[in-house]
């Protein structure tokens, strides 16, 4: 393992251990919401993160058509993966939220809806990169649809600009709307949860890379 | 003007392959048709205008399924994709024409759909309103313009008819859902974001999205 991975894996656990312990030991309960704040941790990070995910994917996508560099499909393969993983986390915090302060896990809140249309979004480019064979058409087209599939996430984070809604804004121009021991809190979640992101993407491309080649090494075979 | 001619006679000789094939038009009304009467069996027929209204988006969208979806994959079958790529006029110009030939598909169907989802949803749009007519005119174009690219995005894979509305659903909602709340300001009245914008955002949305899908059918047909 190399230093700068040796590093990263460090930094990732070091993190994820003061996530834990600022979730559930340092912030206070809130004022009103009391200790359903703490949901507020589990579900922003991981929104924020898969935003980054799909943002890779789409930067990826536009490299590899404009490099021909096979490793920055896999990169965009494996970043799909991976926020689609991150969304899921979202939608199921999400809707711990919802039912425990709107009184329904689900209520088609625009928010809502459009984090479960991006999911679907991304569920459909990897099953349509998985229905192409041939690794060269599928990173060309597949980098295709991860470039116009990128709409979703800009649907989804201004949803709750364009409609009425129920979710609250947390993150404005003028700063976080909450007390610093909680700003605090989000702000370490944050980053724990971008260094998961960066390390399990940094797993997944090994893995998808050695994949890649015992295909070919098959097929060469056969 | 030979831009223009050229993509015109791609639109055109679809529509004149159209017309010998009508059955298969009249197969995308039957389609709309019985996805009208599902969701109204579905709403066990108390159905709002506001409901009724959006009901009408989403047939279309599916119906568009069902129409874009052969755009592109026609040309594979009948082996002249090689052809068109070939054709001394540009890939941007191929892939107009079969915008154009989509729309025509779907603003044929609409022209029936209209007027019978409005009697059986029980929502009324008036006819005078220059709105209405961009509102569909410009919806139309853009889920045409995203089903276009959608069909050209299948070319590669095995299972095209499986795999088409996986592409066509990500790639169509963002203007569904405007759409659908144009139309829902239409039927009944003002709402939070005005007319006008919802409309400029359909335009802008149809914009990039033909700015986007001209340039992944070029790089489709060159590769």
């Amino acid at each position: 393992m190399n230093r700068t991975r040796l590093l990263l894996y460090i930094a990732t656990m070091i993190t994820g251990v003061i996530y834990i312990y600022m979730t559930w030991i340092f912030a206070p309960p809130e004022a009103t919401l009391h200790e359903l704040i703490r949901i507020l941790f589990q579900h922003v990070a991981p929104a924020l993160t898969a935003y980054l995910a799909f943002g890779v994917t789409l930067i990826s996508s536009i490299l590899y058509l404009w490099k021909s560099d096979i490793r920055y499909d896999l990169v965009s393969g494996a970043s799909i993966k991976i926020g689609l993983l991150f969304t899921t986390i979202t939608l199921l915090s999400g809707m711990q939220w919802a039912a425990a302060t709107w009184g329904s896990p689900w209520n088609w809140d625009p928010r809502e809806t459009t984090t479960l249309i991006l999911w679907i979004a991304y569920a459909c480019l990897l099953v349509y990169r998985a229905s192409i064979n041939d690794p060269e058409i599928r990173a060309q087209y597949g980098s295709l649809f991860g470039i116009i599939a990128f709409p979703a996430v800009i649907l989804s984070y201004l949803s709750i600009h364009l409609w009425n809604t129920l979710h609250p804004v947390v993150i404005t121009p003028i700063g976080l709307q909450m007390a610093v021991e909680h700003g605090m809190t989000l702000g370490i979640s944050i980053i724990a949860i971008i260094l998961l992101y960066i390390m399990i993407l940094d797993i997944t491309y090994r893995v998808d890379k050695v994949n890649e080649k015992l295909m070919e090494y098959r097929m060469n075979r056969s | 003007m030979t831009y223009l001619r050229a993509i015109m006679a791609i639109a055109k000789k679809d529509i004149m392959i159209q017309f010998r094939r009508p059955f298969e038009l009249f197969a995308m009304f039957l389609f709309a048709l019985i996805s009208l009467l599902a969701f109204a069996f579905g709403m066990g027929g108390d159905i709002s205008p506001e409901i009724g209204s959006a009901m009408l988006w989403v047939i279309i969208f599916l119906t568009g399924m069902f129409g874009f979806a052969p755009v592109f994959l026609s040309e594979v079958d009948t082996g002249t994709l090689k052809g068109i790529s070939v054709a001394p006029i540009p890939a941007w110009a191929v892939y107009l024409g079969k915008v154009t030939y989509g729309f025509f598909l779907m603003i044929t169907v609409e022209v029936f759909l209209i007027p019978i989802s409005m009697v059986l949803f029980g929502f009324s749009l008036s006819f005078t309103n220059p709105y209405v007519y961009a509102t569909f005119i410009l919806g139309t174009l853009d889920l045409a313009t995203v089903g276009s690219m959608a069909s050209a995005l299948t070319l590669p894979v095995e299972s095209k008819a499986t795999i088409f509305p996986l592409v066509y659903f990500p790639t169509a909602t963002s203007a569904l859902i405007l759409l659908v709340e144009l139309t829902r300001g239409l039927v009944m009245g003002p709402l939070l974001i005005g007319l006008d914008i919802l409309l400029k955002l359909v335009a802008g949305h149809l914009f990039a999205m033909m700015l986007l899908s001209a340039s992944i059918f070029n790089y489709v047909l060159t590769n």
